[in-house]
């Protein structure tokens, strides 16, 4: 282990490491502790210039006003309305496609490799004109299948990558032994790769849900009104109206930020073993 | 004979050869239609002159040369550089920050957590937070620097802050990334190497460098990716905190291109493609060498 | 019937040749064993014969059919892999019924065959666990029950017992013997282990770089190796190899040993020349009864209790092996008189081809 275990170490070095970590979180994560503390600060307080000190009451109001005012509610909906069926549509397809890749030799393997992981980390820009167009033309601008379309389309290469990734780490001779037995190639995709790819279905599912959630570009891109839009775009139109109304500006963030933070504690695991997929081994 | 009991069919005899591409196809189209064909489209439209809904005139290079004539272009090229640059600092203190926690005390795990923390939040949250930090009166920071210096300073109207404001409200999210990249490398650090080279007498910064940074290599290696990309990719914060300004000063080329193609005064499609096929050779360049060394790898395995 | 038949099947991986031109019969029925050093071909002309890779060139048939472009589920073969592939959701039971259940057979039919091949194998107190809870020996029979549900007339075994250890190895080298004699199934086996090839084959092909260099029974492949390659992989431990100048004299063969003495061979030469003596080191005599004896220091002695191997150097500082009784006691130093017995040397020329086999019935 390295650095060296802190156990290992003199009393006092010990004592100024539990003491330095708490100390350390806090300056981490000082802007988000300070808009947690705001969210939860009355409004009286900010008109009366206390931005710091401890509220005068813990205003839950804040939280209520947000929803009750505005419509963050429903922009909370349509980002559900994007964000799940993005994240079954694209992990849905990148296990076929991953499959194929993995499975079996491509004449242009390479290439195709080569297209997944540039569309993958292109700009977005590249895409915007004509994905917009292409959005409009369709009908599908400002309603909420637009961007789960794109957005499927768009994880489908990272996700693909990941989950080739994966297959090729599971023994070959499971599928060959399948195929003396006379299982059909969808039989063995369906009965024999499909459940040990469980693992890799539920990092990918947590990490493109908190992609998509987190987006912010497309969502301006393809949806201009209220009904679809999707809570960060929402957000981000709602702070002009709340123009220096912080303590609404700090609940709607809370709010908003909110379901990834809990998909990630609830899924962490698999949430840092997809992030990390390849990062460890060469 | 226990052969199979039905005839083999067309499907059974040719399964092997058909079967890749059905399963290959369908994703293979959505990306096609949304990912590969709209980069070949927009260089086609880069081209044009294009309000969006009207007929597209072919102008040759007029988007390119006007682009070289335009002062925006020069400070979003120039603040792109310094993402660029600034953003990799991401990469020493994501490593900093793992060899920091990666020990084994009551906790630990939940303070692993909490660090991670500013990654899983949008990026819109992100921007809005370090807006309020910054804001001058009652912002957080502005307070600080004000007691430190008896002058207040808001950031984020201030040409020469401005861009450092944003990569800071950036370098959070990453540095958090990178953390957790570096502590799942430590986790699988050779334990037998270390000891070897603790019996060998290395230790600290020695030991760090010879030993557990060429062993941390593949972790160093996803970081710079994502961070490269990340840096070049910002968007969000500059839209969110500064929409560019004070007067273009915190422009990047990406929220430059979004607002020449949805501009206010008038959709120019044609100019706004123009930029992102810039923006996008920048990136190839990069994107190219990551995946000629991700090939080289592949083949050594 | 299942004889499977191999005519000049080769195999290229783009331009490098992997299998260059074999032609086999196996009869309905036979044992055979493919072996060969690793990197030779034994598995890839395996996984021809299972149809996972194509035959580039050159015709499969298996019991009279032409199996050459057949898809590996219609060959009626079924394969053990030397990982055991066992599908690791699955339970026990599941595992060895999959290839039933997807191939549509009828349930009650499943669980019929699923219940023979376990009692067989006596795999019945386990169907209901996972793989991962069994131990290699148990994971290697429900490899087996797996290939045995299917009655196929060929069975191919890739290195199957490499994952095991040596006590258990041998072991499952005699259940797969009796298995193979209770089916009277063809069974083609691959290893690299010469002692499984020698113990399980009523037939062995001997592989080294993608070409046989000899096929035949175990006991002929012992006795009359066809050249080097044979005489040095067959038998443990290996033959030893002695450079001599041999001659045609009085009818017979002369060769001249390191240190100058000289054996008389049967057999004839055409030309006198350097050569290669083949002596097993079970046949060489360490207390010096032979019709040539050489005196020779002793490198390195290896005291196995019911036999003691002595690793000698002769004159010219060749090393030889010698097979001695458990209870000799000479040391590294001594000097020892090593016999060599003319009925039981090989002699090979210069390309390495047999020129005389030893005879020990002589």
């Amino acid at each position: 282990m390295f650095p060296t275990p802190i156990q290992k170490a003199s009393g006092p070095t010990r004592l100024a490491y539990q003491i330095a970590l708490p100390i350390a979180l806090v300056i981490w994560l000082f802007p988000l502790i300070g808009v947690a503390v705001t969210s939860l600060r009355p409004a009286s307080d900010l008109a009366a210039g206390n931005y710091f000190g401890v509220p005068s009451s813990i205003a839950f109001e804040n939280y209520a006003s947000v929803f009750r005012d505005s419509p963050i509610g429903w922009y909370i909906l349509n980002s559900f309305k994007v964000t799940i069926p993005t994240v079954i549509g694209a992990v849905g397809l990148s296990c076929l496609t991953g499959f194929a890749l993995a499975v079996y030799g491509f004449r242009a393997n390479l290439w195709v490799f080569f297209a997944f992981v540039a569309g993958n980390f292109i700009p977005f820009q590249i895409l915007m004109v004509p994905v917009r167009d292409l959005t409009l033309k369709a009908g599908l601008y400002d309603s909420t299948l637009g961007l789960v379309l794109f957005h499927v389309a768009f994880q489908t290469g990272f996700c693909t990558l990941f989950m080739r990734n994966f297959i090729k780490g599971m023994p070959f001779a499971l599928i060959e032994s399948a195929r003396v037995e006379g299982v059909s190639e969808w039989q063995i995709f369906r009965h024999i790769v499909l459940p040990l790819m469980r693992p890799a279905i539920a990092a990918l599912s947590v990490l493109v849900f908190t992609f998509v959630w987190n987006d912010y570009f497309w969502a301006t891109v393809l949806v201009q009104g209220q009904h679809a839009m999707p809570v960060t775009a929402g957000l981000y139109a709602l702070n002009g109206q709340w123009v220096a109304a912080w303590h609404l500006v700090s609940a709607g963030s809370i709010v908003a930020a909110l379901p990834p933070v809990l998909m990630f504690f609830l899924m962490q695991r698999h949430f840092i073993a997809g992030l990390t997929l390849g990062a460890t081994k060469g | 004979m226990q052969h199979d009991p039905q005839p083999a069919g067309f499907w059974k005899r040719n399964q092997m050869k058909i079967a890749p591409y059905v399963f290959f196809a369908p994703g293979a189209l959505m990306f096609s239609i949304y990912v590969l064909i709209p980069i070949v489209q927009s260089i086609w439209i880069s081209f044009q002159d294009w309000d969006g809904l009207g007929p597209k005139t072919w102008i040759g290079l007029a988007n390119y040369v006007e682009l070289l004539d335009d002062d925006t272009f020069y400070v979003a090229l120039k603040n792109n550089l310094l993402w660029l640059g600034l953003y990799l600092l991401a990469i020493p203190m994501g490593l900093a920050a793992a060899l920091f926690l990666n020990q084994n005390v009551w906790g630990i795990r939940l303070y692993k957590s909490m660090f991670f923390f500013p990654f899983v939040i949008s990026q819109v949250v992100v921007g809005l937070m370090f807006t309020w930090f910054y804001a001058p009166d009652f912002g957080l920071f502005s307070q600080m620097i004000k007691w430190l210096t008896g002058s207040e300073v808001a950031i984020l109207a201030d040409e020469r802050y401005v861009t450092y404001g944003i990569i800071v409200a950036g370098l959070w999210p990453q540095t958090a990334y990178c953390m957790i990249l570096y502590l799942t490398g430590l986790n699988n650090l050779n334990s037998e190497q270390i000891e070897a080279a603790r019996m060998d007498n290395a230790r600290g910064w020695r030991l760090l460098r010879h030993v557990i940074l060429p062993q941390l290599a593949p972790a160093t290696f996803i970081a710079m990716v994502v961070t490269v990309i990340g840096a070049l990719r910002s968007f969000d914060l500059v839209s969110i905190m500064t929409a560019g300004g004070p007067y273009g000063s915190s422009q990047v080329l990406s929220y430059f291109m979004y607002e020449q193609a949805l501009s206010e005064y008038g959709y120019r499609m044609g100019y706004g493609a123009a930029i992102a096929v810039v923006l996008f050779l920048i990136m190839m360049v990069f994107i190219t060498l990551f995946i000629v060394r991700m090939i080289a790898q592949e083949r050594n395995r | 019937m299942a004889e499977v038949s191999l005519s000049n099947v080769k195999k290229d991986f783009g331009a490098i040749s992997i299998i260059k031109g074999i032609d086999l019969e196996i009869k309905d029925g036979e044992f055979c064993v493919f072996v060969g050093p690793s990197g030779c071909g034994k598995s890839t002309l395996l996984r021809m014969i299972a149809g996972l890779e194509d035959i580039s060139q050159g015709a499969l048939r298996i019991g009279g059919r032409d199996m050459t472009k057949i898809g590996p589920s219609d060959r009626g073969v079924a394969m053990v892999f030397q990982s055991y592939a066992l599908y690791p959701h699955m339970t026990v039971g599941e595992n060895i019924g999959f290839g039933l259940r997807m191939t549509g057979h009828e349930k009650a039919e499943i669980a019929k065959r699923t219940a023979a091949a376990a009692k067989m194998l006596q795999l019945e107190p386990l169907l209901e666990r996972k793989p991962g809870q069994l131990s290699g020996g148990q994971r290697q029979r429900v490899a087996i029950g797996r290939a045995i549900v299917r009655n196929p007339e060929v069975f191919l075994f890739d290195e199957p017992l490499s994952n095991l250890d040596a006590s258990l190895r041998v072991q499952m080298r005699g259940e797969i013997s009796r298995l193979h004699q209770d089916l009277g199934a063809t069974m083609i086996y691959v290893t690299h282990d010469q002692v499984e090839a020698m113990t399980m084959a009523d037939k062995i092909v001997v592989l080294s770089a993608g070409r046989i260099e000899q096929v035949g029974s175990p006991l002929e492949l012992y006795h009359r190796p066809k050249n080097l390659f044979v005489a040095g992989f067959i038998g443990s431990p290996k033959m030893n190899f002695i450079p001599v100048d041999a001659r045609p004299h009085n009818g017979g063969i002369e060769v001249t040993l390191p240190g100058g003495a000289t054996l008389q061979l049967a057999g004839t030469l055409a030309a006198a020349g350097k050569m290669t003596l083949g002596l097993r080191p079970e046949h060489a005599s360490a207390t010096g009864a032979g019709d040539a004896v050489l005196p020779a220091k002793v490198q390195l002695a290896e005291h196995l209790g019911s036999e003691t191997l002595f690793f000698v150097s002769l004159a010219d500082g060749t090393e030889i092996a010698v097979k001695a009784d458990g209870l000799a006691a000479e040391r590294p130093g001594d000097t020892m008189q090593i016999g060599f017995p003319a009925r039981a040397c090989h002699l090979f020329d210069a390309d390495g081809n047999a020129v005389l086999n030893g005879d020990l019935t002589r």
